[in-house]
């Protein structure tokens, strides 16, 4: 089967390209031609994953995997990790610093707005072992 | 990131955009500006357009050569007659200078010949309430897509309609001011000679070309049947000065407050609302905005008012005054006018709930009818575009003909041009490193 793999290098803290990344994704996937909703809740994901490795994850890689059927992304980060995984998913649950809140993030909606916006959510981390982010979703192959 | 140029389905390209092959020297300045990478300059020769045009104008104010014209509609189009309704855009408010008010310039159009003129400002300004109910309204349902885009001007609901399809749900169902004025004149002027609306005919004086091409505006159902025409603002602005000049009539035209006047400036439409909302103006501000909306962002606004043209309408390709100095002349009148709305509330808000406002609006988009490719086709098709990209040595010099490296790798996969064009490749017999992509 058809399929395309990518990966995009994600630096810690460096805001002035923070996105960019997630916007490359949304480009990839829109002249692939995927439906629309689709687009948007992977757009959503992979913008708030690379954000997540900007604030807290020190660097990190995301890699978008493609075929006719699922968008796959992956990404990996070798910050501190997550103390409480469960924690994290809550809403409204955030470590970020005061500077960070300032600057308009870290409302602690990160991770549940991937979970939310995923058909297929994984997450691994323990600390001081990074952050391993699976998120997957289902599309309705070559109908568009 | 990569846009594929697609031909419209049955809307044909070119709209307003001419290009004069006389002039065009074959440079690549148009081609770089173009939002939807729609222009080639093959062989060196003259730009020609081959994918989707949305005519945002961005080629026209990028020329150096004065080769790429926006066309206004011919004047031969429409005589001053007494049965035709006259809808100036706002705008045309801040085209005469401080000596003359909004009044004197629809006296003016009287003075022209034409019967009825039909002010748009005092429309605008209930507009502007509605759309504060509509917010109020949608706030409270769990689902409504946040933030709300205006639909108000054309070329950002068809580069919502092309590149970013998921927006249009974004974009509400009420109409345009303009929409609003030709509904109600046609409403009015029908009973009154008992003919049908669609007798009635509307010219729209507008500083818009996009909107001079009745047959693109996709966004409007009913509107503009085919007597219905519209003429840029440059195109009537000597006959009307003079008309201005000489008028000796003293009736009252105008009705708003200084909301309505300033609606055509940005930030005019969103002037007076009491919730959260933004002016974004100008291409490129509209595009990284949109592209932010698309991740989720910006939920917390209510409403985005998005213009293509920096400055709002104002800085529309056909006005006349510089559109720092309109912004300016907008801004005193506003003051001079007072920024309370005039309407009626109780008035508008059940014109609101009779449905008034309300318009049925396309929401399909765009579809790529000349490539049908399946989504594996396009996986491939994709794979093989990275692999040309990383042979390309990521000059993005445009000297091939096709604006970026990116697009020149699509055009060879398709089979569009081959590789010889690429300088770079041509003169080291194809023994460039890769040093494509980042």
């Amino acid at each position: 089967m058809a399929h395309l793999t990518r990966s995009f290098e994600i630096k810690a803290r460096d805001f002035s390209r923070a996105g960019e990344v997630s916007i490359e994704v949304q480009g990839i996937l829109k002249t692939i031609g995927f439906e629309a909703d689709c687009v948007r809740r992977a757009s959503i994901c992979a913008y708030e994953s690379e954000m997540n490795v900007v604030m807290h994850g020190g660097d990190g890689e995301l890699s978008l995997t493609v075929d006719p059927e699922n968008i796959l992304l992956e990404v990996e980060d070798h910050g501190p990790g997550i103390e409480n995984i469960e924690l994290a998913l809550q809403e409204g649950y955030s470590t970020a610093t005061i500077q960070y809140r300032e600057m308009g993030f870290g409302a602690g909606m990160g991770l549940p707005n991937i979970k939310k916006n995923a058909d297929f959510f994984e997450i691994h981390s323990q600390k001081g072992q990074g952050v391993h982010l699976k998120v997957g979703f289902k599309v309705d192959g070559d109908n568009g | 990131m990569g846009i594929m140029a697609k031909p419209l389905k049955e809307k044909k390209s070119p709209g307003y955009v001419e290009i004069d092959e006389d002039q065009c020297t074959g440079c690549v300045l148009c081609m770089k500006a173009c939002p939807t990478k729609a222009i080639r300059v093959k062989d060196g020769r003259v730009a020609r357009i081959e994918g989707v045009c949305i005519d945002c104008g961005e080629c026209v104010r990028t020329c150096t050569k004065g080769a790429i014209k926006a066309a206004s509609p011919k004047r031969d189009g429409f005589t001053a007659s007494s049965d035709l309704v006259i809808s100036p855009s706002t705008v045309l408010y801040s085209q005469f200078g401080e000596d003359y008010l909004p009044n004197d310039i629809l006296l003016g159009l009287k003075k022209m010949g034409f019967g009825y003129v039909h002010d748009q400002s005092y429309t605008s300004e209930m507009c502007n309430f509605a759309v504060e109910l509509f917010i109020k309204e949608n706030r409270k349902k769990p689902d409504s897509p946040f933030p709300l885009i205006s639909p108000a001007c054309p070329v950002v609901v068809r580069l919502i309609s092309y590149r970013f399809p998921s927006l249009l749900k974004h974009i509400p169902p009420l109409a345009t001011p303009r929409e609003i004025v030709d509904r109600e004149a046609k409403k009015r002027l029908s009973a009154k000679y008992g003919c049908s609306p669609k007798e009635i005919g509307v010219l729209h004086i507008t500083p818009c070309p996009a909107l001079a091409d009745f047959a693109k505006e996709s966004v409007s159902q009913e509107r503009y049947p085919r007597k219905d025409k519209a003429v840029g603002i440059n195109s009537i602005y000597e006959t009307l000065k003079k008309n201005i000049q000489e008028i000796d009539d003293d009736r009252v035209l105008h009705h708003s407050s200084g909301i309505g006047i300033g609606w055509g400036m940005s930030g005019g439409e969103i002037a007076g609302m009491k919730r959260n909302c933004l002016a974004v103006s100008g291409l490129h501000e509209t595009i990284r905005y949109l592209e932010k909306i698309e991740m989720g962002l910006l939920q917390e606004v209510d409403y985005i008012e998005c213009r293509i043209c920096a400055e709002g309408c104002l800085g529309g390709p056909f006005t006349v005054a510089d559109k720092y100095q309109a912004r300016h002349l907008l801004q005193k009148l506003v003051l001079m006018f007072g920024v309370e709305r005039r309407i009626k509330y109780k008035y508008v808000i059940k014109l609101y709930k009779d449905g008034w406002f309300f318009t049925e609006r396309d929401r399909t988009a765009f579809k790529d009818v000349a490539s049908p490719l399946s989504i594996s086709d396009r996986i491939e098709r994709l794979n093989r575009v990275e692999e040309t990209l990383r042979s390309l040595p990521g000059k993005e010099c445009g000297v091939c003909g096709s604006p970026d490296c990116r697009a020149f790798a699509e055009d060879v996969v398709d089979g569009k041009t081959t590789l010889k064009d690429c300088i770079f490749f041509h003169n080291q017999k194809g023994k460039i490193a890769s040093r494509a992509g980042r």
